[in-house]
């Protein structure tokens, strides 16, 4: 069901992004301001990733898989030019760690980063 | 129009689903989130439409919250977003960090946890911090933003509306965008327009004239009640209480039609109690008795006849069903085609035709060889989405339809789905298409099963109670049960209500075209229907919210056929009309540059008849299908002016009067001639149903019949046969002799209901052999049309005054017409 509509050009009327802006600001301003205020103290660290993510079907974290497996979810991937890579979302359900699939485009600069890193660790 | 469900459902399958943005509608579960602030609740998308920030940013900032839950359905499920390490919600302060190594990402508060030393000793990378909320918008990697198309579909919101509507929820957090643009108890409604910007706003348009309209109609109808009526009791074969009585006819608007409901009441006496029943009109009688089939047959005083009540039940069906196609228009995306939504809401579409491979012949079996006009409609038809087809009076509009549909269903789209405003309409095209051997279900409403229909045979009920085959024993058997005791056991009314469904689904399913009226296509019998192809005939005389209800089926191909020519949708609340209800779709499409394809040859009026409406109506295209001998009328003595030329203008100067009832007009004069022009046709050989009397006020109507009646010079029978009505109820419907009284008279008011050029349209166009004409032309002369009809029989020498078997050549003076008639 193609169809194509000539679309009037929306313009967002400077005024009101201007308005807008100011509000988003003011609210990320205070934000900011509560924490500093509210978490004095250090917060303490609960950031260990746990060690049964890499379990499951998937190889491990350098892509040195079983062969004949395509590394599909893991980030060095780039011969397959997919414009897209696969990551686990770690978050918290009550004190329990669970771990979700997502896709992060490749050019994210969250996928960037470790790419990189991760081509210079094989390098080494 | 049609009222009356037995079972109660649901109308309007696009409900608004909890998730939908509130601000556009989007509701796809990967583009909205919840705000997560327990007094608001509300799901937004991520899109920015014509705003600076998206819909769910542009609500966080605008209400100041600052929490929200993704959508169940969404990549991570139902998830609050907050801190992985302290537990912080607020989504302005929040982004994704990426483990060093591994491919695992959690989302991290900016402070103060982003900035605690310890957390880069271990194994995450905090130099790429990734903000949740970026350029004003959700990742959209994580709430996916919606594509074009949806965004197409969705209400085009303005910033101005969202600051309104978030200002509204301040004090009302239930609120609604259609809050916004409700009127006032005393606001006029907001008019139709031509073109809008999303279905949002044309419900916001419509919904408020369809509320007008039914409120009015339920006061008109509920404030109906009579007393003191007499009954005559009779048993129907179905054999089920049949009440008669006549309803006496006020001179207003309401005119009780088979299928309406009454609810019939006695008082009590001695002998009897208090009793009362409700039942639907089967038939109204010639004598003007009202046939009332009672739902329930025990208790019935039989042994009763007077001192009787009656009121109307008034039934919101049709309305409801009229609302839930708008909003289902709206909210649902496989409503219509996308092609068909932009184009009915007057967007500009890029034109598409229907590919389709095309019949090498164009008519169809079992009907008429169609005609150029008619091959050349029905080629173009098949080509095209949205086509319309004006049918002028008597140029084979249903033969067309008909082939139409034959076509489209031997495409192999799925079922057609056939609609048009009267259930007359739709029982006439039904049996056309169901002559081409197509299978044909006549869907009619639960409340008009009883009423008899020239198309018995293909009508649904009638199919079920007839499919006799051993598995559906069972139902026969329960049918019979319930037909011989009046009610069933209610373990077996399950089972018989159970088998009843599945054999009315069967057969509708196995059938090639359903047919059935505009607010038949919502009843819950079709609710899980699919039309790809539809066609609405009459569709001029439906409104817009009334069109739409069979189009929401999953229309992609529809053709309108209609005349913007003749009269238009009845709206009976000033104030919904005056905001343009009345404007039918195919009207509307009109204005928007759609060419309607004009079926250009009549077949029903004599040559010299057709003449005057082709010029005037149809800017001359109209061609004559008939010949002048074809329209003889061989053996009929009457008075013509000029032989040949079967029409005249009879001029009458006698007065106008107010009726009885002090809303309508007569004519005494004009009365008394139109019974010496009914009695010479009667005496020429004219047989009584070849004769049409048509008059605009109901008040000429009650007393032309009296007057015939009482005075008619021949047999009392004879004139009783003659059908006097409305220009409005003879629209569709032809006479071989027409006799047209208009009735107004006087020096300085209007001509009121003439002064529509349709009406005048539809009444000059029903007589197939002969027309007269009686009025006063100093009056009427005014009016820029009728000065042109009345100049068009004066060059003729139809022009005629004097006693009927002495007519001459009339010399009267035509006053100057007063304003343009466009
Ligand atoms: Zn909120
Ligand atoms: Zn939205
Ligand atoms: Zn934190």
């Amino acid at each position: 069901d193609e169809v194509r509509v000539r679309q009037k050009i929306t313009k967002v009327d400077p005024l009101e992004e201007a308005d807008f802006d100011r509000e988003f600001r003011a609210l990320m301003q205070e934000s900011l301001e509560s924490r500093k205020l509210e978490l004095r103290a250090r917060p303490t660290l609960n950031m260990m990733i746990p060690m049964n993510i890499f379990e499951g079907p998937t190889k491990d974290h350098h892509g040195r898989g079983v062969e004949g497996e395509s590394g599909d979810d893991t980030l060095d991937e780039e011969a397959g030019g997919s414009k897209e890579v696969r990551v686990k979302v770690l978050v918290k359900r009550g004190s329990k760690q669970q771990t979700k699939e997502m896709f992060i485009p490749r050019d994210s600069s969250l996928v960037q980063s470790t790419k990189q890193k991760e081509a210079a660790e094989l390098e080494e | 129009e049609e009222t009356g469900d037995d079972d109660s459902y649901e109308f309007g399958k696009g409900d608004f689903t909890e998730h939908a943005c509130r601000y556009c509608g989007v509701q796809n579960p990967a583009c909205v989130v919840r705000c997560n602030v327990p007094s608001c609740r509300k799901w937004f998308c991520n899109s920015r439409g014509s705003t600076s920030g998206s819909h769910i940013v542009n609500h966080l900032v605008r209400a100041k919250h600052k929490e929200v839950c993704l959508h169940k359905d969404s990549p991570l499920g139902e998830t609050i977003l907050e801190c992985y390490n302290c537990g912080c919600r607020n989504v302005f302060l929040l982004g994704f960090i990426s483990a060093k190594a591994e491919s695992v990402v959690v989302l991290l508060c900016r402070e103060p946890c982003l900035n605690v030393n310890a957390l880069k000793d271990m194994n995450w990378d905090l130099s790429q911090w990734c903000p949740l909320i970026d350029d004003r918008c959700f990742l959209q990697w994580l709430v996916k933003v919606p594509s074009e198309q949806e965004q197409l579909r969705a209400r085009q919101i303005s910033a101005q509306q969202i600051n309104k509507v978030e200002e509204l929820w301040k004090s009302n957090p239930d609120a609604t965008l259609e809050d916004l643009e409700k009127p006032g108890v005393d606001d006029e409604p907001q008019p139709v327009v031509l073109k809008y910007e999303d279905a949002y706003q044309y419900q916001n348009v419509f919904a408020p004239l369809i509320k007008l309209e039914a409120d009015y109609d339920k006061m008109m109808k509920e404030s109906q009640s009579k007393d003191n009526l007499t009954i005559r009791w009779d048993i129907g074969l179905n054999k089920k209480r049949i009440a008669y009585f006549v309803f006496p006819k006020e001179d207003n608007e309401l005119r009780l039609v088979p299928g309406d409901e009454l609810r019939l009441r006695y008082s009590g006496d001695a002998a009897h109690p208090a009793w009362q029943s409700v039942g639907h009109v089967v038939k109204l009688t010639a004598q003007e008795e009202v046939a009332l089939e009672l739902r329930a047959s025990q208790g019935v005083p039989v042994d009763v006849n007077h001192g009787f009540s009656v009121d109307f039940v008034w039934k919101s069906t049709s309305f409801d069903r009229m609302q839930g196609a708008m909003k289902t228009f709206a909210v649902d995306e496989t409503s219509v085609s996308g092609y068909i939504y932009h184009h009915l809401l007057g967007h500009e579409v890029e034109v598409q035709m229907v590919r389709n491979a095309l019949p090498r012949r164009f008519g169809a079996p079992g009907l008429p060889e169609l005609n150029a006009s008619q091959v050349f409609a029905v080629k173009s038809v098949l080509q095209k989405p949205i086509s319309l087809i004006q049918g002028p009076p008597g140029t084979g509009k249903t033969v067309t339809s008909a082939a139409i549909v034959y076509h489209m269903a031997k495409q192999g789209q799925g079922q057609v789905l056939v609609c048009a405003p009267s259930n007359v309409a739709v029982d006439q095209l039904a049996e056309k298409i169901s002559a081409t051997g197509l299978k044909v279900v006549r869907l009619c409403a639960k409340s008009r099963e009883a009423v008899s229909s020239p198309v018995e045979h293909l009508t649904l009920h009638y199919q079920v109670r007839h499919l006799d085959t051993s598995e559906k024993s069972e139902l026969h058997k329960l049918q019979q049960l319930k037909d011989e005791q009046g009610e069933l056991s209610s373990s077996d009314e399950k089972k018989y209500k159970a088998l009843k469904r599945a054999t009315e689904r069967e057969i509708s399913q196995s059938a090639d075209v359903i047919c059935c009226t505009c607010v038949g296509a919502g009843d819950p019998r079709l609710a899980n229907f699919r039309f790809r192809q539809v066609l609405i005939d009459e569709s001029t005389q439906s409104t817009e919210p009334e069109c739409l209800i069979p189009l929401v089926l999953g229309v992609k191909q529809v053709v309108l056929v209609g005349d913007h020519c003749q009269l238009g949708p009845v709206i009976m609340c000033k104030k919904a009309a005056r905001a343009g209800l009345a404007q039918s779709l195919f009207e509307r499409l009109v204005l928007l540059g759609v060419k309607p394809i004009r079926l250009q040859v009549q077949y029903r009026m004599h040559p010299s008849l057709s003449e005057f409406p082709s010029n005037s109506f149809y800017e001359g295209t109209l061609q004559n299908g008939v010949t002048i001998n074809e329209r003889q009328s061989t053996g009929i003595d009457f008075p013509w002016p000029v032989p040949n030329r079967p029409m005249f203008f009879y001029v009458q100067m006698g007065q106008e009067e107010i009726s009885a009832s002090g809303t309508s007009y007569l004519n005494r004069t004009e009365a008394a001639n139109v019974e010496k022009i009914v009695t010479t046709f009667l005496k020429s050989g004219v047989i009584p149903s070849q004769i049409g009397v048509i008059t605009p006020y109901e008040g000429q109507r009650a007393y032309i019949v009296n007057y015939m009646s009482r005075n008619g010079a021949l047999r009392q029978q004879l004139y009783k046969e003659i059908e006097v009505a409305s220009v409005d109820s003879f629209q569709g419907r032809e006479k071989d002799y027409i006799i047209l009284s208009c009735v107004r008279s006087n020096e300085h008011q209007g001509i009121g209901f003439l002064n529509d050029p349709r009406r005048l349209n539809v009444a000059l166009t029903r007589a197939r052999y002969g027309i007269v004409i009686l009025g006063n032309p100093k009056v009427l002369s005014k009016q820029p049309l009728w000065n042109g009809l009345l100049t068009h029989y004066k060059e003729h020498e139809c022009l005629v005054e004097g006693p009927l078997n002495n007519l001459k050549q009339s010399m009267v003076q035509f006053q100057k017409p007063k304003k343009i008639y466009n």
